[in-house]
């Protein structure tokens, strides 16, 4: 770097909010390069662009291509093991399932999932399927107190994608790009044989004084459901796009289509979706430049039930391996003994249920450069997404005593209602639809000031405005008797119900406001020292009168250490320390919570006609606020020799005053139906942590490359206080009806698992008998749990017995990720860890009849057999309420992707008119190490931050072999 | 330079400070502030229906006051299903008890209901606005009456809403005021409300009499209790129905002997996600046959099993008891195909029999979750059960009337086919409570018979006298409430 130079790029670098960078950005992202980030790499801040030396926060930032190359439709699961400190796990492996995405850990038990700016449009995490990883062009993540320049919204961290544009003065460059995979369930569960089963069962029901279900236990290996559940499925991909440049514009235009089926369920579990993108930019004087940005998805998905009790993989897991599945006259079997197990491939085939998706983003953008050094950029963007959903429901008769039933009996028949004194409607098939919309409206302003001080010294200030408008609205209905039973009549307008009889008519709507106006200045001297001050004022509808507005200042500032005179090693090329303090807010909470409004559930039967009257809902709390995240992070940022870099941080976040829904006293009569306690801020949490990246690069020969990039953050989570009178917040529930597994409480991480320690097995009444703690109902062969309180008694009935058996939040997450190129043979490998972390296995139906893991084989059968498994029976015992014998290691080590590239020598290339063409064989998740026994140790969520780590039967991500093709012209 | 900007940062904060708090008061579309309501007389009709609402809670309370008795045992899927009511069964229960606490919670959501009521009555005048607060008025003394029932002295909130932090400020007023409460609103409701009512469902003035004068046989006041029933008997507005069989079934609802019923119904679904928020009655499903295929009955979760202790109280030429009571392998073995005929045994505990007053059937099935949403009304008080309070009124108060007594008892057993009884003096009052358990079994009524009648600690495994009579006040709402509430005696 040559220093008189800096400074011209840096302020060109702040100014150009628009334009100039583009050119910047796209050198690096041609072909396969692995050319190292540079510190002059610009990143995108908010309301303008930065270098990566002059920034003085916390970031990491990823090239599109590094995502692209997984094949991944959705941009939270590519991201997984990239970026430090950045948690991605999976809440649903399924074509189209969400992913939770944690910036520095867990801050609240609310919502938790970062901002996500699409060239600057809002995106919730939800609408991630709708873009497309190969329309990226850069992700910028920003982790610390700088995000606060996004004030209210910035506490959970912001990630700012950027989407391709094209080049000035360049020919089209059209590249067409395509895939074709075959997916399979990368593990099965080990479950028990009929054989097996027979015997266990036998010995459950002969334990528990009942008769032998089974008279004859030679029945062979029976039935395995997994087997016939998981498919292999395929999944394809095609992109085209074409980019390029005149001397006044550029534009980049593209198209996408993808279609995954599942791994259970194929076509019942899809996801397809079709994009279109046009970035054009163009200057219309010399002082006027217009930026304009157009993404366009259709989707449309399919969905089986997931995750818990009357999901698919419940089911199998639980089914019988002594019943067929289907019976000799064809039938599918009926699973008869337990009643909310249902048949898994009846219930695939009797399920239908579709959400289409369609989604308009867009941005203008005008920047004017009314002084060289003043731009003055105003922009307009959208985000309209329109969301229809559509399930059918036939008559079903799964069997006696099942609640999925729909028939009263397997004929078929329907149940009949009375809709009116006297007046009854057969309750055939029925179809429920909805549509939904969302319209978000954003208006920005903002000047872009540099300025020379004199004596190496630079100013550079942002002022701005930011009017923000979501609105939302739904409606659906749902039609009886769809005649024949079909889903070829699946339609509201096909129901045959007298008077065309709706149920479950229902809608809502919403408008939600954001008025901000925000500061930022930049102060450099020297080229080595940065100072920038970012102060943000948010007003937000969410909240009431008494604390609608908020300040959210950050201060940081970083030294070019490496610059320095004094600073002589041949072997650091650049060093740099920073540090930076700030607040930044989560207004996540739902719309007009600080009032108290009619919205509870006041229903009640006159005349036997459901009657709706009023109800308060949530009860009012005026002075409601925003929660606040202060964080400080202290990084310096390191490149030894032309080959590595290295990035570090240390940072404290502590998050205040978060929403929180504490129970109240029964007096105050919030406990009836639709009626919640109100929403008050209490409650503190601390994320403490270390990051670290590196990059390192070797080129010894022109034709042969070799880089690597390892990334790992080690995190530390501590729920710091809860509200007075309130010990702890009850998170998600252990088996069916049992008992609560996880708290949010002071001195543990958030979502901890909490229960009965499991200390050994009573082998005789004996020691029982002589057991100083007094264990009631315990028998030989039962689980002794530890006395935590030292009474000298085990108690079911309170929690003074239950402690803590470990947290759902990885104590390590690393990534490794390696490319090597030689001639014109590319490979490719990606790792990612979590460690440190449990999983609560809660896939088991605790129910004599289900079936096991065989695990159950090693279970105690007398005095000696084991010290580690109970004894089966259909008795009363407590061997199943929640203790640390539920508990998993969910430690793993998981190979993300391999890929080998072959890339067409360029003459051969020439030769057939192309520019390049590669091809290549992928693989996703081929191998995973781990102890854990369920499907996938990479589980998020299935309800919130407190029922994380809680494995309710998940549906796994897919092992993926893959071949595509990429073709330049 | 430096004034642009000094302007650029005026003209910021000017935009974000001044003239945009209108932009940012977004008003909720479609719905209400609750402080800005009670603006028609449909407002006040409409919150009542709210208040309403809470009654369809009641089968826990049902449930409670049969498996703490001698009546049944808890039953379900396993013991650590629905624990508490395994404690309350073996009369192990403490403080920690979440369906102790549903009782606690959903009564007084119903209060704090009708309290929203009561806080604006006097915002608007109109025709009706009476019967309407007697209506209201009603409900609140039919939550706190379950209260004191169930815990004794109780917080007394009356016609205020409460800030989240005034839970604090209430102590548990004595059991004596909180009745003196009850007697008060059911008074009101007595003279502001008709024999009959528009829509079947409504409370009448025959419901308001027939509670009022359960609460005074309830603090022992039987002449207050014998008057008050009279009124209700003496307006010939109620009959017992010929067939025993038939109070309960949906299509005979609205019958000559309901009185006050919990009207449920099965057109709305459900889930075990928010039991308060069912339409239908969660008690058929819950004490139906566990996964039963075969004629007649639907497949349920085999809660509140009755005892053989029960069965073998009825003469076996009662028609009752089969009423009552479904011996299911007897009825299975009088099917036509008797092999083809399945269910299976809970691991909560089996008896053989069912309660076969409210059991889901066929015919009588609501919509998915069906264990949930049966249409079959709550009898919260029938003609029989007034005839019968009557009665103990009447054998029990200063200067009994005996003759009244046994000609009210008799009615009861002679709608039975049962021969009159001629008791007198003690034997009396004992065979009026015995026709109590016979006529009410599987209502709900028996613990709290037994408990105000002294029979407690013989009839109840496990009950201990000075602790029992009450439940204990659940630990989480003492704690909730600044923890200075006392706990009910020896828990």
């Amino acid at each position: 770097m040559i220093k008189g130079l800096y400074k011209k790029v840096w302020m060109l670098a702040g100014i150009s909010a628009a334009l100039a960078a583009p050119n910047t950005l796209s050198a690096q992202t041609s072909g396969e390069s692995i050319e190292s980030d540079t510190i002059e790499e610009v990143l995108v801040v908010g309301y303008g662009r930065s270098t990566k030396k002059e920034f003085t926060g916390a970031n990491s930032s990823l090239k599109g291509q590094s995502l692209e190359k997984l094949n991944i439709p959705r941009l939270d699961q590519a991201l997984q093991g990239q970026i430090a400190g950045v948690t991605i796990s999976t809440n649903s492996g399924s074509p189209g399932g969400a992913s939770q995405i944690r910036i520095r850990g867990l801050s609240t038990f609310g919502d938790n999932d970062p901002l996500i700016l699409v060239d600057g449009v809002v995106y919730d995490s939800e609408g991630l399927n709708a873009l497309n990883p190969a329309d990226i062009e850069s992700i910028n993540v920003l982790k610390d107190a700088t995000a606060g320049i996004y004030g209210v919204r910035a506490a959970n961290g912001v990630i700012i994608v950027e989407t391709k544009r094209g080049k000035f003065n360049a020919v089209p460059k059209w590249e067409v790009s395509g895939f074709y995979g075959l997916q399979q369930t990368a593990n099965k569960l080990n479950l028990l044989t009929a054989t097996e089963y027979a015997v266990l069962k036998n010995e459950m029901f002969a334990n528990g004084g009942q008769t032998m279900p089974f008279n004859n236990t030679a029945l062979g290996t029976g039935t395995n459901w997994q087997d016939s559940v998981f498919q292999t499925a395929p999944v394809v991909s095609y992109n085209a796009s074409v980019s390029g440049g005149t001397a006044q514009s550029t534009y980049s235009i593209a198209g996408g289509y993808y279609d995954q089926m599942g791994i259970v369920g194929l076509d019942k579990a899809r996801f397809k979706r079709l994009n279109g993108r046009v970035n054009f930019d163009t200057k219309m004087s010399d002082n006027l430049r217009l930026s304009s940005v157009f993404l366009y998805t259709n989707e449309q998905r399919s969905g089986l039930p997931e995750n818990g009790i009357g999901s698919v993989l419940y089911n199998t897991i639980n089914a019988f391996p002594t019943d067929p599945i289907r019976d000799q006259n064809g039938r599918y079997t009926y699973l008869e003994e337990v009643a909310d197990i249902i048949n898994p491939m009846a219930q695939m085939e009797n399920t239908y249920n579709w959400a289409w998706v369609n989604k308009f983003v867009g941005k203008e953008e005008l920047a004017w450069d009314i002084k060289p050094n003043l731009t003055f950029t105003n922009r307009f963007n959208y985000n309209f997404a329109s969301v229809d959903a559509k399930v059918f429901s036939p008559l079903v008769w799964f069997g006696p005593g099942k609640a999925q039933n729909t028939a009263i009996n397997e004929n078929l028949d329907p149940s009949l209602v009375e809709i009116a004194p006297g007046t009854f409607i057969d309750r055939g098939a029925s179809v429920t639809e909805s549509h939904s919309s969302f319209t978000d409206l954003n208006y920005e302003s903002f000047f872009n000031h540099s300025k020379d001080l004199g004596g190496n010294q630079a100013l550079k200030t942002t002022l701005g405005v930011s009017i923000f408008q979501r609105r939302g609205d739904y409606l659906s209905g749902t039609g009886y008797n769809i005649p024949n039973n079909s889903v070829e009549y699946a339609d509201i307008s096909a129901n045959l119900a007298p008077g065309g009889f709706l149920n479950n008519v229902s809608s809502w709507q919403f408008t939600e406001r954001l008025l901000s106006g925000f500061l930022r200045t930049e102060y450099s001297r020297s080229g080595k020292y940065f100072v920038s001050g970012i102060l943000r004022r948010d007003g937000s509808s969410k909240f009431g009168p008494n604390a609608r507005w908020g300040w959210f200042p950050t201060l940081s500032g970083s030294w070019l250490l490496s610059d320095e005179d004094f600073f002589h090693s041949k072997a650091i090329r650049s060093a740099k320390i920073r540090m930076s303090y700030g607040v930044s807010g989560n207004d996540q909470i739902e719309n007009f919570a600080y009032r108290g409004l009619l919205n509870g559930e006041g229903v009640y039967v006159f005349n036997d006609i459901i009657v709706s009257g009023v109800a308060i809902g949530r009860a009012s709390n005026p002075d409601l606020k925003w929660e606040s995240t202060h964080q400080f992070n202290l990084g310096t940022d390191l490149s030894v020799g032309r080959q590595l870099d290295l990035t570090l941080n240390y940072f404290m976040k502590n998050t205040r005053d978060l929403l929180f829904q504490p129970d109240v006293s029964g007096i105050l009569g919030t406990s009836g139906a639709g009626s919640y306690p109100p929403i008050i801020n209490a409650g503190d949490v601390s994320n403490t942590g270390v990051e670290l990246e590196l990059q390192y690069r070797f080129i010894p020969r022109p034709d042969w490359t070799w880089s690597m990039g390892f990334n790992g953050a080690v995190l530390k989570n501590e729920v710091k206080s809860t509200p007075e009178g309130v010990d702890f917040i009850p998170g998600a529930a252990f088996g069916v009806g049992g008992n609560i597994a996880t708290r949010f409480e002071m001195g543990f991480p958030i979502g901890y698992f909490v229960g009965y320690q499991v200390d050994g097995v009573f082998q005789t009444q004996d020691e029982i008998d002589a057991s100083p703690v007094k264990q009631a109902g315990a028998k030989p062969g039962d689980f002794r749990y530890k006395d935590i309180d030292g009474d000298g008694k085990i108690s079911f009935s309170d929690n003074s017995d239950k402690t803590y058996l470990g947290s759902p939040i990885p104590k390590v997450t690393l990534g490794y990720n390696t490319n090597f190129k030689y001639k014109n043979v590319d490979v490719s490998i990606q790792l990612y860890a979590a460690l440190g972390q449990k999983i609560v296995r809660n896939y088991e139906r605790q129910q004599p009849y289900a079936n096991m893991l065989d695990y159950n084989i090693r279970r105690w059968t007398g005095p000696g057999s084991t010290n580690e498994y109970a004894r089966l029976g259909t008795d009363l015992n407590r061997n199943a309420v929640f203790s640390d014998f539920y508990v998993e290691d969910g430690s793993f080590v998981r190979l993300r992707n391999v890929q080998i590239g072959y890339n067409l020598p360029a003459e051969k290339a020439a030769r057939l008119h192309m520019q390049g063409l590669r091809v290549y064989m992928s693989g996703n998740n081929l191998f995973t190490l781990t102890n854990y026994m369920g499907f996938d140790p990479d589980i998020g969520s299935a309800g919130g931050a407190l029922a994380s780590g809680v494995d309710y039967g998940f549906y796994p991500q897919a092992r993926n072999l893959m071949l595509g093709f990429n073709l330049r012209f | 330079m430096k004034k642009f900007a000094i302007a650029l940062l005026a003209l910021g904060l000017s935009m974000t400070q001044v003239g945009c708090e209108k932009f940012l008061d977004v008003a909720p579309p479609y719905t209400q502030d609750a402080d800005n309501f009670f603006n028609t007389p449909v407002d006040y009709e409409r919150a009542l229906i709210g208040a309403y609402d809470l009654l369809q809670g009641s089968f826990m309370s049902t449930w409670i006051g049969e498996i703490a008795s001698d009546n049944s045992i808890a039953g379900g899927e396993s013991v650590t299903d629905s624990e508490g009511l395994h404690e309350i069964d073996a009369m192990s229960h403490d403080a920690v008890n979440d369906d102790l606490r549903k009782v606690f919670r959903w009564n007084y959501a119903g209060i704090t209901r009708v309290n929203y009521i009561m806080e604006h009555k006097d915002k608007l005048d109109f025709q009706g606005k009476d019967e309407i607060l007697g209506q209201a008025r009603f409900l609140r003394a039919f939550y706190y009456f379950e209260l004191v029932k169930f815990f004794g002295d109780v917080p007394l909130v009356v016609d205020k809403r409460l800030g989240s932090s005034e839970a604090t400020l209430y102590d548990r007023a004595p059991a004596s005021e909180v009745y003196a409460q009850i007697e008060s609103d059911l008074s009101f409701a007595v003279s502001t409300l008709d024999w009959t009512a528009a829509e079947k469902g409504r409370i009448t003035k025959g419901a308001a009499l027939s509670l009022l004068g359960k609460v005074y046989l309830y603090q022992d006041k039987f002449d207050l209790a014998a008057a008050t029933f009279k009124q209700v008997i003496d307006q010939n507005q109620y009959k017992l129905i010929s067939d025993y069989k038939k109070i309960f079934t949906v299509a005979n609802e609205g019958h000559s002997e309901t009185v006050f019923d919990v009207e449920y119904s099965g057109a709305e679904g459900g889930s075990y996600g928010c039991m308060i928020c069912l339409e239908g009655n969660a008690s058929p499903g819950f004490q139906g046959i566990r996964q039963y295929n075969g004629p007649v009955y639907g497949d349920g979760n085999s809660y509140n099993l009755p005892t053989q202790n029960l069965f073998d109280a009825f003469a076996a030429n009662d028609p009752r008891r089969d009423a009552s009571i479904l011996d299911i392998d007897d009825f299975i073995s009088k099917q036509a195909n008797p092999s083809a005929i399945t269910y299976a045994k809970g691991g909560g505990g089996h008896t053989g029999f069912y309660n076969n007053k409210y059991i889901k059937k066929q015919g009588e099935i609501g919509l998915p979750d069906n264990d949930l949403t049966s249409p079959v009304n709550y009898k919260v008080i029938r003609y029989a059960d007034v005839l019968l309070m009557a009665a103990e009124a009447n054998a029990r108060k200063g200067g009994a009337d005996e003759a009244l007594a046994r000609t009210y008892l008799n009615q009861v057993r002679t709608r039975a086919g049962l021969a009159n009884s001629s008791a007198s003096g003690q034997a009396l009052v004992e065979a009026i409570w015995a026709e109590r358990r016979l006529e009410l079994s599987g209502e709900g009524h028996r613990f709290f018979d037994l408990v105000r009648t002294g029979q407690a600690k013989d009839a109840i495994d496990g009950f201990v006298v000075g602790k029992h009579e009450l439940f204990p006040i659940p630990q989480v709402e003492i704690d909730l409430a600044g923890g200075k509430w006392i706990q009910n005696p020896n828990y």
